[in-house]
């Protein structure tokens, strides 16, 4: 009998937060969450911890996802990649703000739209971008470089966007592109990085 | 973007002039982008403004006496 996690109610990362302890304590659960990002976020968890998800959409606008895993992780041990440097990893750049630079904001704002520009460019491409804080203003569509963004998406360059930031600076509704995002996801990102690379 | 699209870009002497004219354009609900000037031009400031060609007269006429543009490039 799998365990039922309610998450209902809750708010991001809380439902991702006790997705992991639950896994840790048995390889089959079912989650119930009541919004589309908890979905997703709970997902993203699932599969990066090598389980086989199953999703059913309720009457009430809950979703019932029924988590399996296929390999046990011991919790005594994680898996390698999650505490040593890794140099074979992805490459990752840091957005932490949306100026390039210290001393002239106005300035550092153009250098920022400039240097996203060039990536596009570039033979190196980054396999992943990620953005918090005041760098998630980087991904509205007016920002100056969402075209160029887009673009490096479409590269198949994953985008991951804060999604405590996004609603803290109020911009759900004015980002198209990348993948809103929640600290699970960045810190495995920041943390099984081969190379980060913050302009 | 569209690649059918035909660009140009407007180049200034100093980092400054592109800032303002950035400001100017985006008041006047201009589309433009700021750019790094294209390897082929070569300019003292690193950055530029590209534009729809076809809004060359309306870029021309916002900025007019306000800042100086350098020179107008095709791309």
């Amino acid at each position: 009998m799998a365990d039922i996690i309610d998450a209902r109610g809750l708010s991001c990362p809380e439902p991702v937060v006790l997705t992991k302890k639950a896994l840790h304590r048995k390889d089959e659960i079912v989650v119930l969450v009541d919004n589309e990002t908890a979905l997703e976020n709970v997902e993203r968890l699932a599969v990066s911890m090598g389980c086989t998800i199953n999703v059913n959409e309720e009457a009430d606008s809950t979703y019932r996802i029924e988590i399996k895993r296929s390999t046990r992780l011991s919790s005594a041990e994680p898996p390698k990649s999650e505490i040593c440097g890794n140099s074979s990893g992805p490459m990752v750049i840091l957005f932490t703000s949306n100026i390039m630079g210290h001393g002239d904001d106005e300035l550092g704002a153009i250098l920022m739209k400039a240097y996203i520009h060039t990536l596009r460019e570039l033979d190196n491409k980054p396999d992943i971008m990620v953005f918090y804080n005041k760098g998630v203003m980087l991904t509205t569509s007016d920002s100056g470089v969402a075209d160029d963004l887009k673009e490096l998406e479409g590269m198949g360059i994953k985008i991951l966007i804060c999604g405590t930031c996004v609603n803290y600076f109020n911009i759900q509704n004015k980002i198209s592109i990348g993948t809103i995002s929640n600290m699970y996801t960045i810190a495995t990102t920041l943390l099984t990085a081969g190379r980060i690379v913050k302009p | 973007m569209n690649k059918e699209e035909r660009y140009s870009v407007a180049l200034f002497v100093s980092v400054g002039h592109v800032i303002k004219a950035e400001k100017i354009l985006k008041k006047a609900g201009i589309p433009h982008k700021v750019i790094p000037v294209p390897r082929s031009i070569s300019s003292d400031c690193g950055v530029c403004v590209r534009f729809l060609t076809e809004d060359k007269d309306r870029v021309k006429a916002a900025l007019s006496e306000l800042v100086p543009i350098n020179e107008f490039r095709e791309l």
